[in-house]
């Protein structure tokens, strides 16, 4: 695959800073650094704007719940903002694209790209790694070695994983 | 494609020959056709929001389709008579029942996006007409929506069957600042994932535009539909160098890019002629591009790397086209 059609995200050196048109914004932060950057975010917003501001070790299930029901509760003009792992903005950002939100209403910054979840078409499971983009990482589902594919699901927020020796010879 | 070939014809297959089976003039100034095919039979289905391109004499005009867009035998287009036009309204004002008509098959600009949560529909006099369509098909789909309809007192083209098919999802307006307050209330408090809608004059647009920009509403969640392009300046002369063939076609001030391509033998195929359809684009490889069209997004004007010949135009002398 060449790399200029990879689905692979770039995420820029540059810091987004927050959409001066949004009227209301939730912030998530992941981790410290990430939270260290929704608190700039917060001090950057222009006055007279709705801001909340969420914390959160990753992006469990408990943090994607409290986003999902944020999400239904919105009113066009939200802007939704991201920091921290780039596993744990891809999973938020999954939800929110899941629930209607567009590319133009999320703005990311990603601390690290160390960790990744990979998603096993056999067995529909997603496992975490720190697996290179074209490395292997076995399955948490059902054990198969799987090669980490440089394809990222916008939908499912994790990177493709297929089986890395369907092609040999039991 | 041969050089010899009138430059229309590649646009001309899937022509559709219908016969005006019902005129109704319900509204002064406005004339609803009903069209069947001449020979009988099913008509293609087509996404809500689609038009037709109609031979209107020596015009072709585009005129939204305002059913639901399920197959049917009958499409139905409502034309406002504009007396300071350039015949196309004209001409469909003097057709009558049994009148044959040619006309492109439907043509899909202006579809509602599938993922949406909610559809704000907001239309300005005969800019009814796609959201008719619009309306119709979130009801037979069971969408969410609402249609905000702004109106000359008396001249509300398709008002009673909009009452009738949208209930208390439509609301309908006589004055005009009590319609644009209306949308600007719903661009200010609308569930996210709503998309809005607009067609009718150009000051409607702009109005919802930037009203709802100013919300906060991402372009990408407003949808517009104009009637055609604002009237166009003759423009600066240029020179348009084909690159395959090495051919320099000198472009007039007054000749558009496409009628100069046209004349030089060169077969583009086109449909409205005035810059909203799509079907002229050509592929640019150097030059800068004047883009004067409604088509184009604004990315895609600034990629520079495509052009309307119907109305766009050139900054630079030259203009070297993928052709």
């Amino acid at each position: 695959m060449g790399a200029e059609h990879t689905s692979v995200p770039r995420w820029g050196t540059e810091r987004p800073a927050p959409d001066p048109s949004a009227r209301a914004l939730l912030l998530v932060g992941f981790g410290a650094r990430g939270c260290a950057i929704t608190t700039a975010w917060a001090a950057d917003v222009p006055a007279g704007r709705a801001v909340e501001v969420l914390a959160a070790d990753d992006a469990d299930e408990a943090v994607l719940a409290v986003l999902t029901a944020r999400i239904a509760g919105a009113r066009v003009g939200w802007r939704l903002m991201l920091a921290g792992p780039e596993a744990d903005v891809l999973a938020a950002r999954a939800v929110a694209l899941r629930a209607g939100v567009l590319d133009a209403e999320i703005r990311c910054a990603v601390t690290s790209t160390e960790r990744k979840r990979v998603y096993c078409p056999h067995c529909r499971t997603t496992t975490a790694t720190t697996a290179p983009v074209a490395g292997e990482t076995p399955c948490d589902g059902c054990g198969r070695r799987l090669h980490v594919y440089a394809h990222v699901s916008r939908r499912a927020g994790a990177y493709l994983g297929f089986m890395a020796d369907a092609e040999e010879v039991a | 494609m041969t050089a010899t070939l009138p430059a229309r014809t590649a646009a001309r297959t899937g022509v559709l020959v219908l016969a005006v089976a019902a005129v109704a003039d319900d509204v002064p100034g406005i004339r609803t056709l009903t069209l069947r095919r001449s020979e009988g039979g099913p008509l293609p289905a087509y996404p809500a929001g689609s038009h037709l391109v109609m031979d209107c004499g020596d015009r072709r005009n585009a005129y939204s389709l305002t059913g639901d867009g399920s197959p049917a035998e009958e499409y139905r287009v409502s034309v406002l008579l504009c007396p300071d036009g350039d015949g196309g309204s004209a001409f469909v004002h003097r057709l009558a029942v049994g009148d044959v008509v040619t006309a492109s098959r439907p043509r899909s600009a202006f579809a509602p996006v599938s993922t949406a949560r909610h559809h704000l529909l907001v239309a300005g006099g005969i800019g009814i007409t796609p959201m008719l369509s619009h309306a119709r098909a979130a009801v037979r789909w069971k969408r969410s929506f609402e249609l905000l309809y702004g109106h000359r007192p008396g001249a509300g083209a398709h008002l009673d069957e909009l009452r009738d098919l949208c209930g208390d999802r439509l609301a309908a307006y006589g004055s005009t600042p009590e319609m644009l307050a209306a949308v600007r209330a719903a661009l200010a408090d609308r569930p996210l994932g709503t998309h809005v809608y607009v067609c009718g004059p150009a000051p409607l647009i702009a109005f919802v535009e930037e009203t709802a920009a100013e919300l906060g509403w991402p372009a990408e969640r407003v949808h517009a539909e104009r009637f055609s392009a604002a009237d166009l300046d003759p423009g600066e002369p240029f020179t348009a160098r084909l690159a395959r063939s090495g051919t320099r076609v000198p472009v007039p001030s007054g000749t558009s890019l496409l009628s100069a391509l046209e004349e030089a033998g060169v077969a583009v195929p086109n449909l409205c002629r005035q810059g909203v359809c799509g079907e002229c684009r050509v592929p640019v490889r150097s030059g800068r591009p004047l883009h004067r069209d409604l088509y184009l997004s604004e990315a895609e004007r600034a990629a520079g790397d495509a052009v309307m010949c119907c109305v766009s135009r050139s900054v630079d002398d030259e203009l070297e086209l993928d052709l």
